[in-house]
């Protein structure tokens, strides 16, 4: 079995980094999810009272809208970073393994199985068979070695994490061999973006940052028809998809319509102009999930908001040696109530706080024993603080170091670019005065602040991390390897927090093949972590959504559960919707899974076997999607009745226009008459 | 008229564009040094990388050479790339042209005639109750902020009454032409203008009364009357046309203003013009994009203004031979 790995630092996961963004999904393959869908026409398009539907018609078929408010940087897969543009290329290109919408487990995706080598550093990977680019060329392992090695050559910036020590190579048609060059626990799990060669080729390592990406060939379930900025992009239906069920997509285009004003879109949602929502603003979704034809979803991913204690591991800079101290650490944990915070800055959405998350699954965070909890208690954290000899020695209500030296003045690195930072700022000055210490805010752009944490020169900081699905690379960023010895190299480990004991157990949970153990493993790092108190986790983020029930039934939530149903680690979503009122798809396992994973040296190899066993993964519960009563209107009444709607609109559009045109011109003419008539009366 | 007042505004113009080139170079390079450390930081990139990526921004030369080559390319025509979009932001603003023309050009055109028929009226008929109810509606909508006008207008006809879309330049993702195209924009921007042309009328509407009531107490009019014209005649040829040279100015600049879109309404009802795309390069913030956008919101203004003296120089004799 691999020993410890070098510490993994995947794409950056640290949230907000990145200037107009506010996490980064860490890229995963779209939603094999084979089996759900029918063909049947979801019912009938919502029309206006004003102005029918017929002014959108032109395009036939099935449109499912969503509404969001972050535009696509860039469709290119080398070039854009974005949340957005994430959803698009879930979508758009498929991947080697895929992840179960519940659990995430790895799942067969464009390869139906894999096997792996005794020393687990070679897995050889069969395609499926008779795969197809959108575009009608075939799909052959010539594609999959070509995007592995030249974005691990070029650095591509969402690949290279994955793909840095691999080497892939085309044994065949439908094989390829994978060789990594150091043990690597998350193989088989291959989930980058696999792009077209023949499109990607003539593309020169210069030219293809800036390659507008807006060819539409793909390998997903759908692809970029058309991309207007500012407004909307467009995705349809890819008929070579592996996926589809034998009945095909049920919707045949999706249509991403951008919004600048949340309370608009929650709007739009609530008058049907758009099927589902991402971001909703807090205060909506209360009223919205009031609405028996929406659910609103309060989604996590594991992301978390937290406040980072300079615990000086690095031996640079300028930190308080107070902080040194862990009583002084726990306290300040002590002193921050959370629950206020999760209240106030987030309206409640979300949940409090306790340990790190090390990934979307929240299995992975461990129950806080009683005896150990750190949460909100000013007084035992003055206790502590008295204890320990931090004394308020000259009565100006800040306390002193124990030799009654310097105060317990902090400073605290403010991110600009957080939209609650102003309010969680002033909130922890109050908690801290509480307990004896100052706090002094000092605001800094992204940039600035990643600068200011890298040399050491800060005692506290508020920031927050969105963790990948494995919870090795969150792990690893707080081991004493990631703490920043030398400014010129900033490292990951932001609280400068270095222990033996959780290096050694990184070790472990590392090479450790039974996942049960791994999990006690990892449990217990992460509780170690949190009696040593370099971090406050302050609450665990959320995504606020809405999704309405009355066109569409087969929203999921992924994880199952918690998680959101849009904007996920894979979209599962989009594939599974069906018509309102139709019955769930059944739940056959289409031929390539039940042959999946025929040998695995590794955990999660094990998983893949469990989940293709279970085959398809079934809907959510009924808690999770707690409003959907099923639609009354058929499908077969339905495709009539929209062709209808159709008609009529046109007409009333086109009439209405008239109207107004003829009502403006009685206005004018009766204004200029009027005054004619009234400058007449004057004049006598 | 005079070649050398011509010539005069048309230097005077190129001089006021020159510096805003210039100027505008400086305002952004005060404002951050590297915009490729403020967007990628933290990213996995290596040295090559950021080399490779300041070189495609031009942010790694020194300030002097950057400048050359900024006022090189600009007079070129090119105006870098969109740091956020990797896209030519000359392209991201085309995108973003069209909509605002359409949308603050229509508004302006509505308020400049309903102003203007509404001052010409309420100064005619000074004191009574059509002045006064016209001048303090017109009060009320001016001193409205538009953002606000905006929500409610939006809460009232799109949310409660569902009669026009929440937002948007046309249903997404349509592909719509023709008739039927028009009227879906015309549909969803209704809203949008009429907030801005509410905003807009208090203006002309206030400025042609005030200038109508000075020409009301010429002797020329008294002198027309006596000639015994009707009262409409001596409004129609004597009052309005000399009361409106000060609307012609104003006219002419706020067309200028056009461009710059309306970043609160824009945003509001989701409306992908100028006004939005600086809100979104303010995010970022994306230099290259505002850089594109303020030179283009300057070069407008300073060629209306240039159009306003001129064609004020061709009505107002006085004008251009002082």
């Amino acid at each position: 079995m691999p020993p410890a790995l070098p510490a993994d630092r995947g794409i950056i996961v640290k949230y907000g980094r990145l200037a107009g963004t506010v996490a980064i999904v860490v890229g995963g393959a779209l939603a094999a999810a084979p089996g759900s869908g029918t063909a049947q026409d979801p019912g009938v398009p919502e029309t206006h009272p004003l102005i029918g539907t017929a002014i959108t018609a032109g395009r036939p078929g099935v449109t499912l809208t969503i509404g969001l408010q972050q535009d696509l940087d860039s469709p290119n897969v080398t070039a854009g970073y974005l949340v957005s543009s994430f959803e698009l290329w879930n979508l758009q290109y498929a991947t080697l393994t895929d992840k179960a919408a519940d659990d995430f487990a790895t799942i067969p995706g464009l390869a139906e199985s894999w096997e792996g080598s005794d020393d687990g550093l070679t897995y050889t990977y069969t395609l499926r068979e008779g795969l197809e680019w959108s575009d009608g060329t075939a799909l052959t392992a010539e594609d999959i070695a070509y995007t592995v090695n030249r974005s691990r050559d070029e650095e591509w910036i969402n690949h290279s994490s994955t793909t840095a020590n691999l080497t892939a190579t085309a044994i065949d048609a439908r094989t390829v061999e994978i060789v990594s060059g150091v043990p690597d626990p998350k193989l088989p799990t291959m989930d980058v973006y696999i792009v077209p060669k023949h499109i990607y080729e003539p593309l020169s390592a210069d030219d293809i940052l800036t390659y507008d990406a807006l060819d539409g060939v793909g390998s997903g379930p759908y692809t970029l028809e058309e991309w207007e900025p500012g407004r909307s992009w467009t995705m349809v239906a890819n008929p070579s998809f592996y996926g589809w069920p034998a009945a095909g997509p049920t919707i045949d285009r999706i249509v991403f319509r951008l919004f600048e004003n949340g309370d608009a879109m929650a709007a739009a949602i609530g008058a049907g102009e758009i099927d589902a929502a991402h971001n909703i603003p807090a205060e909506s979704v209360d009223p919205l999930d009031a609405d028996p034809d929406i659910v609103a979803v309060v989604g996590q991913q594991g992301g978390f908001s937290e406040i980072g204690i300079n615990a000086g591991a690095g031996g640079i800079g300028d930190g308080h040696p107070a902080l040194l101290d862990v009583v002084v650490r726990q306290a300040i944990n002590k002193a921050i109530n959370r629950e206020a915070l999760l209240e106030r800055l987030v309206l409640g959405y979300g949940t409090v706080g306790a340990t790190v998350s090390p990934s979307p699954d929240p299995s992975w965070r461990p129950e806080i024993p009683d005896e150990l909890s750190l949460s909100y208690d000013p007084d035992g954290a003055n206790q502590m603080l008295d204890d320990a000899g931090y004394l308020d020695t000259d009565d100006d209500g800040v306390r002193e170091m124990p030799d009654g030296g310097r105060p317990l003045r902090l400073r605290y690195g403010q991110r600009s670019e957080s939209e609650y930072e102003p309010a969680l700022s002033e909130f922890v000055i109050g908690f801290l005065e509480d307990i004896g210490m100052a706090v002094e805010p000092q605001v800094y752009d992204d940039s600035a602040l990643t600068e200011v944490i890298g040399r050491g020169n800060y005692d506290l900081f508020a920031w927050g991390w969105t963790p990948f699905v494995d919870p090795d690379p969150q792990l690893s960023y707080f081991t004493c390897d990631q703490v920043t010895v030398d400014p010129a190299e900033i490292l990951y480990n932001d609280a400068n927090w270095c222990s033996e004991e959780y290096d050694a157990l990184y070790a472990e949970q590392n090479v450790e093949l039974d996942p049960e153990r791994r999990r006690e493993i990892v449990h217990q790092m992460l509780l170690l972590m949190y009696e040593e108190a370099p971090y406050v986790v302050l609450f665990y983020d959320a995504d606020l959504q809405a999704y309405r029930t009355d066109r569409f039934d087969g929203w999921v939530l992924q994880p199952s559960e918690t998680g959101p149903a849009l904007f996920s680690n894979t979209s599962p979503s989009y594939v599974r919707l069906r018509a309102a009122g139709t019955a769930a798809p059944p739940t056959t396992v289409p031929a390539p899974a039940s042959t999946a994973s025929t040998a695995s040296t590794t955990s999660t190899a094990s998983t893949v076997t469990g989940s293709s066993g279970t085959g398809p993964v079934t809907e959510p519960s009924g808690a999770a999607v707690p409003t959907s009563p099923p639609a009354t209107v058929g499908p077969t009444t339905a495709a009539p009745t929209t062709a209808a709607e159709d008609d009529d609109g046109g007409g009333s559009g086109a009439l209405i226009g008239i109207a107004i045109g003829a009502a403006v011109l009685v206005g004018i003419g009766a204004f200029v008459a009027g005054s004619r008539r009234s400058s007449r009366d004057d004049r006598e | 008229m005079n070649p050398r007042f011509v010539v005069a505004k048309v230097t005077g113009a190129i001089g006021t564009l020159a510096f805003v080139l210039a100027f505008n170079f400086f305002l952004f390079r005060v404002v951050d040094d590297n915009p490729v450390d403020n967007l990628f930081r933290g990213r996995n990139l290596s040295p090559t990388q950021i080399a490779s990526l300041e070189e495609r921004f031009g942010v790694g030369d020194p300030l002097a050479l950057q400048f050359v080559k900024y006022v090189r390319q600009t007079l070129q025509g090119d105006l870098g790339l969109s740091i956020k979009s990797s896209r030519p932001v000359s392209d991201v603003i085309m995108d973003s042209l069209w909509p605002t023309v359409w949308l603050v050009g229509t508004a302006t055109a509505l308020s400049m005639v309903i102003g203007t028929l509404l001052g010409i009226h309420a100064a005619w008929k000074r004191g009574t109750v059509t002045d006064s109810s016209a001048t303090a509606f017109s009060m009320i909508t001016y001193s409205m902020p538009d953002f606000w006008m905006a929500m409610v207008l939006l809460a009232a006809f799109a949310i409660n009454l569902r009669w026009f879309p929440t937002g948007g330049f046309e249903d997404a993702g349509s592909t719509a032409t023709g008739l039927s195209a028009f009227l879906d924009q015309a549909h969803h921007m209704a809203l949008p203008a009429i907030t801005l042309t509410l905003g807009y009328i208090g203006e002309y509407m206030i400025l042609m009364r005030a200038s109508m009531l000075d020409t009301v107490s010429e002797d020329y009019l008294q002198l027309a009357r006596a000639k015994g014209l009707r009262d409409t005649e001596v409004r129609r040829r004597h009052a309005v046309p000399n009361a409106l040279l000060p609307l012609v100015s104003l006219s002419a600049l706020n067309f200028g203003y056009v461009l710059s879109g309306a970043i609160a309404v824009e945003a509001i009802y989701s409306w992908p013009g100028l006004g939005r795309a600086t809100f979104n390069a303010l995010e970022g913030p994306d230099f290259p994009v505002l850089q594109g956008l303020f030179l283009l919101f300057s070069a407008s203004v300073i060629v209306a203004n240039l159009l306003a003296d001129l064609l004020n120089g061709y009505l107002d004799p006085r004008v251009r031979l002082s």
